[in-house]
């Protein structure tokens, strides 16, 4: 019965499922794909190096999808309150709604972890053909198709979803039934003090972790490196949303001043709602941190052990990042999109007290650059604390090589992934017919 | 199938007009095409010699700031704003500062002094409707249009918003026009207009609420 209803759910539901699934097909793509180029490379000693690379990314591409794909589900959630109240107070048992949760998840997990396997060949058959254009690789890597790899993207991409499932169906079972009766979800907590002690334990966890950096033997440097990047992300997301509204007021109050109307109204939502806003900037941060500590730290090892990249092996390294990119401009756009799909109303009413399109527009337009501004700068600050340590083990002075068009690149595509999601999600509101229909 | 069927009608300037009718009579759409949110498939809109059907949304959204003001049943402020910067929002995107004193007055005069800094959330839909009054008459628009303003207020609060209204008739020379249900608030009306299927289908001047409620067909 419950597996009936989820998988109505998630038909009825397509849009808002839409990006988790695709997160999840990439998640058992990379995997899979991993897995096959590993299993081909076998024991050959000229292909340890890269492979340990491929698989390091592979891991960080990994936990980047828990990631992603549980704020997603969070947002989903939130977005279904009243479905959860209205089956709470249909008689559901909180057990019950927690397991629909789980079983949304896993309707979800199924069908894209099989579609991740059917693309993890030619995933694998193009990596192959760019490693050994690009040099990375020293000879050819050979696919061979083994069911190992497949079994292992499956694996992968249903305990992702349901790891990532967690924290969302608790979310769902916190939902009272008389939620169905209310407006509109009143204001919550800034923070809850659960979401609190994670969010310190790991900011602790990541800097000790970082601290050891220096200290450990060079071979483990590099993961304990994005180790920390990883745990001091997960800190700073949970404690984010006091940060983001501090930026918001900081930045907002310059924005009322430049753009009284619009600018009023993207930092009011800002400062009301920081949990909202952190949604869409937790994928920014994430891939500022991430990528720049992978990217950077790779460009510094080389730099200091004087190896000149140039042409197409120059780009070895972006290119092993650009997949985790693509879960940012997924989860940035999904975030943007559900969080200004749910204010249709609002933009309706601004509209009906005479706001100008162009000012919803740039309204829209504010918001989203203060929450990826804010997510940039939080993932710039891990990212510049994880590379510095890690530059002192590789050379033993706190330095690092980096590429500014690279991190300009990287801010750029955050940027606009969320003004695409924020903009085509409020056009209907924002241009369409005033009245509800 | 049409709302609204050759309707024609004047609403004067500094008067009090009620529009009645049953559900389905056209009654919402007619004020909602008044007011510019809606256009009509024909016809035409004046607001102050101005045909609001022939303006583009940008010039709409003028009027919207400037001339007109709209009080819905529910879901009248942006859930974000407080109570304060609810009622100075159109001054605002018209980048007007609006003085404090008058917004401190106004929102004395619909009984929220002390709930400036409030938002929504944290207002009854008594207190969210009067805000959204003090928000129409800050900028003194030329028409204020109210659907079902006192729909789902209690008695005594419902009395409070009319007296608003009235007021800002009374005082200061503005239009109102209101779509109810209630003979009650109906009857603080200059005029009451009555839709049935789309159609005006009678007028009453300074009717009482017995007269009304025996033209709705003796429902009471």
């Amino acid at each position: 019965m419950t597996l009936v209803l989820a998988w109505n759910n998630v038909r009825a539901n397509r849009m808002s499922f839409a990006a988790s699934f695709a997160a999840v097909v990439l998640a058992a793509m990379l995997v899979g794909g991993s897995g096959m180029l590993v299993a081909g490379a076998g024991a050959r000693d000229e292909l340890n190096g890269v492979m340990g690379l491929l698989v390091l990314s592979a891991a960080v591409s990994g936990f980047v999808s828990i990631f992603v794909i549980a704020g997603m589900l969070s947002l989903h959630v939130l977005r279904q309150r009243r479905t959860w109240g209205l089956l709470r107070s249909v008689g559901m048992t909180p057990r019950q709604v927690r397991w629909l949760v789980t079983a949304e998840a896993l309707v979800l997990a199924v069908l894209a972890s099989v579609a991740g396997c059917v693309l993890a060949v030619p995933y694998a058959v193009t990596m192959a053909e760019a490693m050994r254009m690009t040099g990375l690789a020293p000879v050819g890597v050979p696919v061979e198709v083994t069911p190992g790899p497949f079994i292992m993207a499956l694996v992968v991409g249903l305990a992702v979803t349901l790891l990532a499932a967690r924290s969302a169906a608790r979310k769902a079972v916190r939902v009272g039934p008389l939620e169905v009766l209310r407006e509109s979800a009143a204001q919550r907590r800034l923070l809850p003090w659960p979401r609190a002690v994670i969010g310190v334990l790991m900011l602790c966890g990541g800097s000790a972790l970082a601290y050891l950096v220096p200290q450990v033997k060079p071979v483990a440097a590099f993961p304990a490196g994005l180790g920390a990047a990883m745990a001091l992300s997960v800190g700073a997301s949970a404690l984010g949303p006091i940060a983001l509204a501090g930026i918001g007021w900081l930045l907002g109050a310059v924005l009322a001043r430049l753009d009284p109307g619009a600018g009023m109204l993207a930092r009011a939502s800002l400062i009301t709602q920081p949990r909202r806003a952190m949604s869409a900037a937790s994928p920014v941060m994430l891939t500022v941190a991430l990528a720049c500590t992978f990217l950077f730290a790779v460009a510094t090892s080389d730099a200091a052990a004087g190896v000149v990249r140039t042409g197409t092996s120059a780009w070895a390294a972006p290119m092993m990042v650009g997949s985790g990119v693509v879960y940012t401009v997924i989860a940035v756009l999904n975030a943007t999109a559900m969080t200004m799909t749910e204010r249709a109303e609002e933009i309706r009413l601004l509209r009906t007290v005479g706001t100008k399109p162009r000012q919803l527009t740039r309204a829209v337009i504010w918001e989203t650059l203060i929450v990826t501004a804010a997510g940039t700068l939080l993932g710039t600050g891990i990212a510049v604390v994880c590379l510095t340590v890690l530059g002192k083990a590789a050379t033993g002075v706190p330095w690092f090589a980096y590429s500014l068009p690279q991190y300009v690149g990287l801010v750029l595509v955050c940027v606009v992934s969320g003004l695409i999601g924020g903009l085509t999600a409020t056009r209907r509101a924002r241009r369409g017919v005033l009245l509800p229909d | 199938m049409a709302a609204l069927r050759q309707v024609s009608v004047a609403f004067p300037r500094g008067t009090f007009t009620a529009v009645m009718g049953p559900s389905g009579s056209g009654k919402s759409t007619l004020l909602q095409c008044s007011s510019g949110l809606d256009r009509p498939d024909s016809g035409a809109v004046r607001i102050a010699g101005q045909d609001v059907t022939r303006l583009r949304e940008k010039e709409l959204a003028v009027l919207r700031r400037d001339q007109v003001g709209v009080i819905f049943q529910a879901f009248n402020l942006v859930p974000s704003l407080t109570a304060w910067q609810n009622v100075i929002l159109p001054s605002r995107l018209a980048r007007r500062r609006p003085d404090p004193s008058r917004v401190r007055e106004l929102l004395h005069r619909v009984g929220l002094e002390g709930r400036e800094r409030h938002r929504p959330a944290q207002l009854s839909g008594g207190q969210q409707q009067r805000v959204a009054i003090a928000r129409a008459l800050l900028g003194r628009p030329e028409v204020l249009f109210a659907d079902e303003p006192t729909g789902a207020l209690d008695r005594s609060t419902g009395h409070e918003v009319l007296a608003l209204l009235r007021e800002a008739v009374d005082a200061f020379g503005q239009t109102v026009v209101m779509v109810t249900h209630d003979p009650q608030a109906a009857a603080r009306a200059d005029s009451v207009l009555f839709l049935t299927d789309g159609q005006i289908v009678d007028v009453l001047d300074r009717p009482s609420a017995d007269q009304i409620g025996m033209r709705l067909g003796g429902r009471r």
